[in-house]
């Protein structure tokens, strides 16, 4: 890192970067291996993460290294950046004084997004104080927390967002400033202005196309017909049409096997004699190959009679199943208790059970009771429609805050449905 | 005084690389046993497939299974065909053809098998007749109970193995 001026416990402290260095590295290495098993999703977050710890070989050692490891890394972090402006880095080397900083403001900004992911209890309330501080933000903070969350509350979404800026945006971020503080590449210089007109030029053909043509995607595999044609992307059919001529376990020979033995010589072509005359042979046999195969594939789906209906039929399907309405997926995060009672409804779930609890028992949080629902109907002005109306607007019946208005949440129908779940909760 | 000099030099730069292996091989180590693919204990319950009264003609008959698959975290509850032979006492046959495990369909105006992939063909028996397929289609393990055929759903992975 910094030219090594002394020995002794003098070259000992100026081993923070050194320190931060390794400890970045676990960070990739175990996020890296934590994404084999994690899925970003409310319903499956949290079992992921159980299986991590409770099930995969050294699951629970890596999870740690990883969860440790970024508290570490924020303290040496923090730790270098004091190092460098003692050294008076700022001034002898802005590069490496600027990068620190940067880093040490990312790892800070991958360890607050990272809590959330395990979207435990521990997980909940971090998202929830991230976002109260985004949402506290003086004239921004309304939009900041909008965008943070994916929505007006804390959701399946959120979590999608905290994981792509923990483990894609932060890291690229992190990744970006090493190289620059290593390399100080000037990426401008690597492009010049005709490359960069002919990249632009395709890009937008590239565009207009996609304008056109949607990406395929068709019913769940669960709602496939057994008819069902599948075909690869053109970039495979010759590969795809060579496997209808060669038998059996052959396929992967000439499918991978040739092809890796193909690329492995194009690699040593430098060090090879008849250079020219190799790659030629092998280049030249790899577009016959591939023209040929494409082309073959081509036809033969336009030949057989029933292959083209099939596929005509099959272009129809997705068409018609593109028009339709999307279909949300249904997650019951609640946990079933044995109760006497039906299942609580959704909406209660989503907006009542943080307070009033899962079963409508209550709860306290801090100094602030908040009351049971339990035998709620036994008492006056508690009727069915009484509670629609308390739902609308709690001042009426003389509720304080943090009991709040759900009329912009919900709307009357499903205020009735939770109405109606808790008039028949008893103790 | 430069013999010790020069241990020492190459001593300190032996140090860095042991160290680094031994961070490298610690995380390497448990990083290769975290990855380690697990075989999924194959399911030896028996499936419902149709009551044996229900099994007739001389068609090959497609009925559902309905299997539970445990992968990791998660169970699964999936359906697959599988051909039923009334002509040849109920052998019941998997709908994976033994190439690259696409599901093979039975084509009634042909009388034949056809994998839907790479155009391989098999006989009304489930034998091959053309095609990159190495064998016909895997007859599955079966038994009437009750008046019902029952099958043990065996996956590609086990079907290729035997």
């Amino acid at each position: 890192m910094t030219p090594a001026q002394d020995t002794g416990l003098r070259a000992w402290i100026q081993t923070t970067g050194g320190i931060a260095g390794i400890l970045l590295l676990v960070q990739f290495v175990t996020g890296i291996l934590l994404a084999f098993y994690y899925v970003p999703s409310v319903d499956h977050a949290h079992t992921t993460v159980s299986y991590i710890e409770k099930v995969v070989s050294s699951g629970s050692w890596l999870r740690s290294l990883h969860h440790y490891g970024s508290q570490w890394l924020s303290v040496f972090a923090f730790i270098h950046v004091i190092r460098l402006f003692l050294d008076r880095a700022y001034t002898s080397n802005r590069v490496q004084w600027i990068a620190a900083i940067l880093l040490f403001g990312l790892v800070m900004a991958a360890g607050g997004t990272g809590y959330s992911l395990p979207w435990d209890a521990r997980a909940f309330f971090s998202t929830r104080v991230a976002e109260g501080l985004m949402g506290g933000l003086p004239f921004v903070g309304g939009n900041v927390r909008l965008w943070l969350l994916g929505g007006s509350d804390i959701s399946t979404l959120t979590l999608s967002r905290f994981f792509a800026l923990h483990v894609l945006l932060i890291p690229a971020l992190i990744a970006a400033t090493i190289v620059w503080r290593v390399f100080g590449l000037n990426i401008l210089k690597l492009f010049g202005p005709r490359h960069v007109f002919a990249g632009g030029v395709v890009f937008l053909a590239l565009a207009l196309w996609c304008w056109k043509h949607p990406a395929p995607l068709g019913p769940s595999v669960a709602e496939a017909s057994a008819e069902y044609l599948p075909r690869p992307g053109s970039q495979f059919l010759w590969l795809y049409q060579s496997l209808k001529y060669i038998p059996g376990g052959l396929g992967s020979i000439t499918g991978v096997v040739l092809p890796g033995i193909v690329l492995a010589v194009l690699i040593f072509l430098p060090w090879l004699k008849r250079a020219r005359l190799i790659g030629g042979t092998l280049l030249g046999a790899g577009v016959v190959v591939i023209l040929l195969m494409t082309t073959a594939s081509y036809l033969s789906d336009r030949r057989d009679q029933n292959t083209r209906k099939q596929l005509s039929r099959q272009a129809a399907e997705e068409d018609a199943w593109r028009r339709q309405p999307f279909e949300p997926a249904r997650i019951a995060l609640a946990t079933t208790a044995a109760t006497t009672t039906a299942s609580a409804p959704v909406l209660y779930i989503k907006w009542c059970a943080n307070c009033h609890g899962e079963h409508g028992e209550g709860a306290r949080q801090g100094r602030v009771n908040f009351p049971p629902l339990l035998d709620v109907a036994a008492k006056p002005r508690r009727t069915v429609d009484d509670i629609v109306r308390l739902l609308k607007d709690p001042a009426a019946y003389d509720l304080q805050p943090p009991m709040r208005s759900f009329s912009n949440k919900i709307t009357e129908q499903q205020m009735r449905e939770i109405a109606e779940w808790i008039v028949k909760l008893k103790k | 005084m430069d013999k010790p000099d020069k241990s020492r030099r190459s001593f300190l730069k032996i140090l860095p690389l042991g160290v680094l292996a031994g961070v490298i091989a610690s995380i390497g180590g448990a990083a290769f046993r975290f990855l380690r693919p697990r075989i999924f204990a194959a399911t030896d319950a028996w499936l419902d497939v149709a009551s044996v009264s229900e099994l007739t003609g001389a068609q090959p008959l497609t009925r559902k299974i309905v299997a539970e698959h445990v992968a990791g975290w998660a169970i699964t509850t999936e359906e697959h065909n599988v051909f039923v032979l009334p002509a040849k006492n109920n052998q019941v046959l998997s709908t994976i053809c033994p190439h690259e495990g696409c599901e093979v369909v039975w084509e009634q105006a042909r009388n034949r098998f056809s994998c839907p992939c790479h155009e391989s063909y098999f006989s009304v028996d489930g034998a091959r007749i053309s095609g990159p397929s190495p064998r016909g289609l895997d007859p599955l393990p079966m038994r009437v109970q009750d008046g019902k055929l029952q099958v043990q759903y065996v996956s590609k992975e086990q079907a290729t193995q035997a």
